[in-house]
C-alpha cells in the first residue's frame, strides 16, 4: 500500500506530461464551430459580377455545397484556388463568398466594385474558377453571421441549408479526404 | 539626459492616445458596459487577445457590434449571447460551468483538499514521533536508575 503511494506522484507527472504533449500538436485556430447542425443565417447578398441580381440562403437550397470564405488579398486563399478547381472538374459545388476588407475612409479608401471585379478575374484567370458564383459581402454581415474569423474558411451546407461542417484555413490534398466523406455522404442522400 | 528622455517618451505616448476611436455613448452606463464586454469578450482570431486589445479585423466588427448592440439598449447577457450564437463559448473569456470544464473549479478544490489532508496526517505522524521519542528518553532514563538501584547494595555494601 505505501508503495503505491510511493508512486502516486510519477503517475501525476506521467498524466500531466501526456496532456501537455498531446497540446503540441492541436490546432489552436480549431476551437469549434457554433454554426454546426444549424441552418444557415438569412442573408441577401449581391452576385460579385452581377451585382443588380440579389441572393438568398433559400436560392442555394437544393443541392449540397461548399461555401467557400476568399479575398483575392489573402494568399492562402489564392495558393487553395487551383486544388478547389480541380475538385469543381470532378463535380463538387462550390460558392464563393467574396471577403472585402475594411476600408479605410481617412486615407482615402473607398468601395470600388469595377477595379475589384477585374482583380477577382484576372486573379480566377491566372489560378483557375473553382466558384459557380461568388457572393459580395461588402460590410462582412453574412461573414459575421457565419462566426468567420479570417479567410479563407469553408462550410459545407447540405441540400436543406444546414451547415455540416465548418473548416478554417486551406483545404488541400492532405485534408481533402475528411471533407469529401461528408460530402459525398450528402450527395447520395 | 534623464530628463530629455522622460519627456521624449512623454511626448511619443500622446499620438497613440490619439490613435483610439471615439464612439459617442449617450448614457454613461452604456459606455460602461461597452468598455466592459470589449475586455471580457475575446477576438476568434488571435490566440489570447480581448476584442479591445487587438486590431483583427474580426475584433474591430465584433467592437461596431457591440457598440451597435449596446446602443439599441441590450444588456450584457444578451450581447454575449449573440457573439457566441456565432463564434462559440470560446469568445467569451468565462467558461461556462458543463460536464467538460467542470474540472476548472473541481481540480483546484479537490488539490486544496488532498493538501489539507495530507498536512493533517503529516501533523500528526510527527507528533506520534516525537510522543515515541519521550518515552523511550524517559524509559532509559527510567532504566538507568533502576540499575542504579540494583547495582548499588551489591558494590556499595563492602566497606572502604
Amino acid at each position: 500500500m505505501r508503495k503505491l503511494l510511493f508512486f502516486i506522484p510519477f503517475a501525476l507527472f506521467i498524466g500531466l506530461s501526456m496532456f501537455l504533449f498531446s497540446g503540441l500538436f492541436s490546432d489552436p485556430r480549431q476551437h469549434g464551430s457554433a454554426l454546426v447542425e444549424r441552418q444557415l443565417p438569412q442573408f441577401q447578398l449581391p452576385d460579385l459580377m452581377q451585382p443588380t441580381k440579389l441572393l438568398t440562403a433559400d436560392e442555394l437550397k437544393g443541392e449540397p455545397y461548399f461555401l467557400n470564405v476568399w479575398g483575392t488579398w489573402c494568399p492562402t486563399c489564392n495558393a487553395e484556388l487551383a486544388f478547389l478547381t480541380q475538385l469543381r472538374q470532378q463535380g463538387v459545388r462550390i460558392v464563393g463568398l467574396y471577403y472585402v476588407q475594411p476600408l479605410d475612409a481617412a486615407f482615402g479608401e473607398t468601395f470600388d466594385l469595377p477595379a475589384l471585379q477585374k482583380d477577382v478575374q484576372q486573379k480566377l484567370g491566372e489560378q483557375g474558377n473553382p466558384y459557380q458564383f461568388n457572393l459580395l459581402d461588402e460590410h462582412r454581415t453574412l461573414i459575421f453571421d457565419l462566426g468567420v474569423s479570417g479567410a479563407p474558411e469553408t462550410f459545407l451546407v447540405d441540400a436543406d441549408g444546414v451547415i455540416r461542417a465548418h473548416h478554417v484555413g486551406d483545404i488541400n490534398p492532405q485534408n481533402w479526404p475528411a471533407l469529401a466523406e461528408a460530402y459525398q455522404q450528402l450527395v447520395r442522400k | 539626459m534623464r530628463i530629455v528622455m522622460l519627456l521624449l517618451c512623454f511626448f511619443t505616448t500622446l499620438p497613440l492616445l490619439a490613435a483610439e476611436e471615439i464612439l459617442p455613448f449617450a448614457d454613461p452606463k452604456q459606455q460602461a458596459l461597452f468598455r466592459e464586454l470589449t475586455h471580457e469578450l475575446r477576438c476568434p482570431k488571435c490566440q489570447n487577445q480581448n476584442i479591445a486589445d487587438s486590431n483583427a479585423v474580426v475584433a474591430v466588427d465584433m467592437r461596431k457590434k457591440t457598440y451597435e448592440l449596446v446602443q439599441q439598449g441590450q444588456d450584457k447577457a444578451q450581447v454575449i449571447e449573440y457573439m457566441k450564437l456565432r463564434y462559440g463559448d470560446f469568445v467569451h473569456y468565462q467558461p461556462p460551468l458543463q460536464l467538460s470544464t467542470i474540472w476548472l473549479w473541481l481540480l483546484p478544490a479537490l488539490l486544496v483538499l488532498g493538501m489539507g489532508v495530507f498536512v493533517v496526517r503529516k501533523n500528526n505522524q510527527q507528533q506520534l514521533l516525537v510522543n515515541e521519542d519521550v518515552s523511550s528518553e524517559l524509559d532509559a532514563e527510567l532504566q538507568a536508575m533502576i540499575d542504579e538501584a540494583t547495582v548499588k547494595p551489591n558494590t556499595g555494601d563492602k566497606p572502604a
